[in-house]
Order: structure tokens, then sequence, then C-alpha cells
């Protein structure tokens, strides 16, 4: 594994996190709204 | 006026991002990712693939769930129904009637395929092909389990059969209990069973080290980096650009017709773009983290850099029915893992099926007011019987054909022509009402542009290529076999009666509205 191939595998995979994370916790705050 | 009709409802908000993610989330995220990856350029095929999904994926997701939560306020659930309210025209019914045809046709083979990864499953954990030393030998088994040849390990394609049976029997029973109590039940059942399978899977491939002590450089890290070390040169390579897209394209499971018929059943005030972008979210999570790890990874810490290319240039089926199972041999509770990683491409693709098969429920019960149990008989039934050429002319390439023009080429102008209805004829102003009416957050308005300009743009660059580079040869029959042939004409003839099929349906439908609107 090339430094190369651990940032694309850091950025991806942390971003992939962080926005599947929001979209669930914004999800979930709605329904408590309701 | 419209008239008011009662519909069924997703239960819950989770539910329905559940359910469109297991829709979305199928074989392809696990088998086909990696392998498309490992081809084009590792990390480099991952820029591609993101700018695929922010200007092609994310936004035909949204469109999709705003056509659909706009049919459902119309009592369509269908696409045909919906493209009549995008467009005023006599044509628009036959061009989302596209939305029904296609997914009941990927319907047709992709049952029979989830039916081998249950099978898989129970020969897995019955060690019915520990003991096969080579994945020659593997690919015997699988080919006598499919019924293309008769060998030591099958006689038949008995055992292939009760499995499309036990597989079509669950999805009968899902679909029979309708979008709440069915689909939305199995979602929540099956999703969260698929991501801890997926994540045991994974972390156990991440601590498989160099499991061959002689040979050192066979190990974890080579094979993560199989997948994502970048080859920036090869960015300048069109046909990177264009492996990307259309895998973007494929694992969303945009252009099927089941995102508009699911959505329809969501309620006035669920959120579109928030429903859009978690489902997207929730399959790269399971495509990019479990998928690029598990199958890819485990094969080049087994087999080396050098065999492992060989296994992803002959496919992904190669790779999960062959070189996987030679793994599973070699480690410790290979049985246990070899079944769970089996029963993961099942609950992926058992989800799917039941989405694929959504529209033409739809299209009998919102169009000719069918009863559920009723429309479950007449779909599954239908679905049943047309799926028989497909598993017993396997080996003539019958399901090959009906996977060019429907899975791959049937999409990719359906979603072009879903695109221009939506924000040319439509028209962007109303469509981007409706994608942000009440959405949880501000939808950035640059995709505005996006979805008006570049998604069609994109889809035209896809569609013009796969036109130039596979449909003449597709069409010409190039490669084929002079025994095939007639197989070939009668996948094409199957195609041709299902489309004028659905067209006379979706014609009759139509018409009854128009009576009951305007008695």
């Amino acid at each position: 594994m090339t430094p190369g191939g651990w940032v694309l595998l850091a950025l991806s995979w942390s971003c992939i996190i962080i926005v599947a994370a929001w979209c669930l916790a914004k999800v979930l705050k709605r329904k408590e709204r309701l | 006026m419209a008239e008011k009709i009662q519909r069924e409802k997703w239960a819950s908000k989770i539910g329905l991002i559940l359910a469109l993610a297991g829709n979305a989330i199928g074989l392809g995220n696990f088998l086909r990712f990696p392998v498309q990856a490992a081809e084009n350029g590792g990390g480099a095929f991952m820029i591609p693939y993101f700018v695929a999904l922010l200007i092609m994926g994310i936004p035909l997701m949204w469109a999709e769930c705003a056509i659909g939560r706009m049919g459902g306020r119309h009592g369509h659930g269908h696409t045909a129904g919906m493209f009549e309210l995008l467009w005023q025209h006599p044509l628009a019914k036959y061009l989302g009637m596209l939305g029904i045809f296609i997914p009941f046709a990927v319907a047709l083979y992709y049952v029979y395929i989830v039916a081998w990864t249950l099978a898989f499953s129970y020969f897995s954990l019955t060690g019915d092909y520990f003991g096969i030393a080579t994945r020659e030998a593997m690919g015997a088994y699988l080919r006598g389990f499919q019924g293309i040849e008769q060998n030591q390990f099958f006689s038949s394609i008995a055992p292939a059969y009760l499995f499309f049976l036990a597989t079509l029997g669950l999805s009968l029973y899902i679909v029979y209990h309708g979008v709440s109590g069915g689909i939305e039940r199995l979602a929540k059942i099956a999703m969260p069973l698929l991501f801890l399978i997926g994540v045991t899977l994974a972390l156990r491939v991440l601590t498989l080290g160099a499991p061959e002590a002689n040979y050192p450089e066979n190990n974890v890290l080579n094979g993560l980096g199989f997948v994502w070390n970048p080859q920036p040169h090869r960015l300048a390579d069109a046909t990177i650009w264009l492996a990307a897209a259309g895998q973007i394209f494929f694992t969303l499971s945009v252009a099927t017709g089941a995102i508009p018929t699911y959505a329809s059943y969501m309620r006035e005030e669920d959120d579109v773009a928030l429903t859009g972008l978690s489902t997207a979210s929730l399959n790269e999570l399971a495509e990019v983290i479990l998928g690029g790890t598990i199958a890819i990874t485990a094969a080049v810490a087994f087999f080396g850099l050098a065999e492992t290319e060989e296994i992803a240039r002959k496919g992904a089926f190669n790779l999960g029915f062959q070189a996987l199972p030679m793994i599973f041999q070699r480690i410790p509770l290979g049985p246990l893992v070899g079944a769970l990683w089996f029963l993961l491409l099942f609950f992926a693709g058992i989800t799917s099926v039941v989405a694929l098969t959504q529209p033409a429920m739809a299209l009998f019960q919102d169009g000719f007011g069918w009863s559920r149990a009723k429309t479950t008989a007449v779909v599954l039934g239908a679905l049943f019987v047309l799926s028989q050429p497909v598993i017993f002319f396997l080996s003539h390439g019958f399901l090959d054909e009906l996977d060019f023009w429907v899975g791959t080429f049937g999409l990719a102008l359906f979603a072009l022509v879903e695109t221009i209805l939506f924000a040319w004829l439509f028209g962007m102003k109303r469509g981007w009402e409706e994608i942000t009416k009440g959405a949880a957050f501000k939808v950035p308005r640059i995709y505005y542009y996006v979805i008006k300009y570049l998604t069609p743009l994109f889809l035209l660059f896809i569609l013009a290529a796969w036109a130039v580079q596979d449909v003449p040869k597709k069409i010409l029959m190039v490669g084929v076999r002079p025994e095939d042939v007639g197989y070939i004409w009668g996948a094409r003839g199957l195609m041709i009666t299902l489309l004028f099929g659905f067209g006379l349906l979706v014609k009759i439908a139509s018409d009854r509205k128009q009576k009951r609107i305007r008695p």
C-alpha cells in the first residue's frame, strides 16, 4: 500500500462515514420532533 | 381535480431509508465494485467514481425520489403514471412503461442469481465443496450446480432449482405482506444483519496478515493496495471514467423504476433530499468500505497479486463463487465464514429482487385496482414462468442477452429519458421545488444546474459510449456460437413480447384512469 493509497482510502472512508452518520442523525432527530 | 386515493405508506422514515438502501445495495456492491476498482486504475478509479456519484448518482436519486413522492400524491406508484404528470403527452406513459418493463425483466434473471447465493451459503455451512483443491475444479462445481454440465459434483439442475423455488417463495411471502408489513420489515431485519455480517467479514479479512508463510508478499496491505493505490496516469483514459460512471449507475439501482415506486409510498411531509442522500451514503458505506475490503483483499492475501489480477479479469462471479470458496477452506471457522459471505450476498440480493417486482405490482394495484393478493399471484406467477428459460438456457447466453439489453443499456436509456422529462419538460423550477420541499437541510443550489445540464450530458456520454462500443456487436451477435443463435433470438422475442405486453397494460390503465376522472 503506497502513501497515495492510504490517503485515498482515508479520505474516502472518512467522507462516507461522516455523511452517513450526519444523515442518520438528521433522520433520527426529525423522528423525535414528530 | 385529482382524486383522493388511499395508498399504503411506509411505517417509519428509517424503514423507508433501509428499504431504499436494500434496493440499492446488491451483489454489485460486494462483487462488481472491487473488480472494477482493481481493473481500472485502483485508487485512480475512485476519483471519477466520486465525481460520477456527485454529478449523476445523487442527483438521479433525488430526482427519482421527487418524481415518486409526487406520483404517489396523485395515486401513481409506477413511472408510466408518473411520467404523464411530468409531460402531458400521449407518449409519456409509454416512456414511463420502461420503468416497469426493465425491473421486471431484470428480476427474471436476478432472482436466479440470488438463489445461487442462498445455495452456496448452505453448501459452505455443510462443507459440501470443502476438499475441492483448485479454482478450476471449483468452476466445475459451479457449472455443475447451474446445470451447465453434468459432472462428479452435480448430476442435475435439481438443487439449483430447489434454491430458486425457495428464493422465489420467500420473495412472494415478502411481497404479499405489502409495503410496511413485508418490504419494510424485511429491510429492518436484513439491512442491519447485512452491515453486521459485512463488518465481521471485513475485520476478519483485515486481520489475516500474511496467511501463506512462504509468500510474505501475499498480505492484506498489498490487497488493500491493489484496490486503492492510485495510478494517476490512467485518469486520462476515458474508459476509466466510463467504468466509474457505469459502476455508480448500477450500484445505486437508479433507473430501475424501483426508487420512484418506493418513494410513491412516502408521506407528503417526508423529506426527499435527506432520504436520497441517506440511501446513497448507506450504499457507499456498503460498497466502498465493506465491498472494497472483503473479496479482493482476501484474494490477494491468499493468491497473490498476479493470480488475483487473473481472477478479476475473469469477472465478479469468478471472484465470489470460485476464488473465495477456496479461501474459506483454508481458514479457521471456514464453513461459518463462507456461509456468512454468501448470506451477506443473499441479503443484498433478496431486498433488490423484492424491489424489482414493485413497479409491476404498482401497475396492477394502482392502475387496475387489484388486491395485493391477486397482484402478488399474477406478478410472482409470471416471474416464475418467464424465468424458466433463464434457468434452463443459461449455457446458451439467454441470461447475458437479457442483462445487456435491460440490465445495462435499458437502464442508461431510461435514466436519460427520465432526467430530460424531469429537468426539461416538467421544468427544473418545479422539479427543484419538489426536491427541496420539506428538506431537512439546504440542498446546494448548484444542483439545480447539475441536474439540468450535467446529469443528462453525463448520461448521454455513457449511453453513446455503450452504443458505439457494445450495441453493434450485440445486435450482430459477434462471438455467439451458431448453436446459441436461436436462444438469443428467443431472449429478444421474450423482451419484445414483454415490452408490448406492458405497453398494452399501461394504455388500458391510463384509459381507465381518464374515465374515472372524467366519467
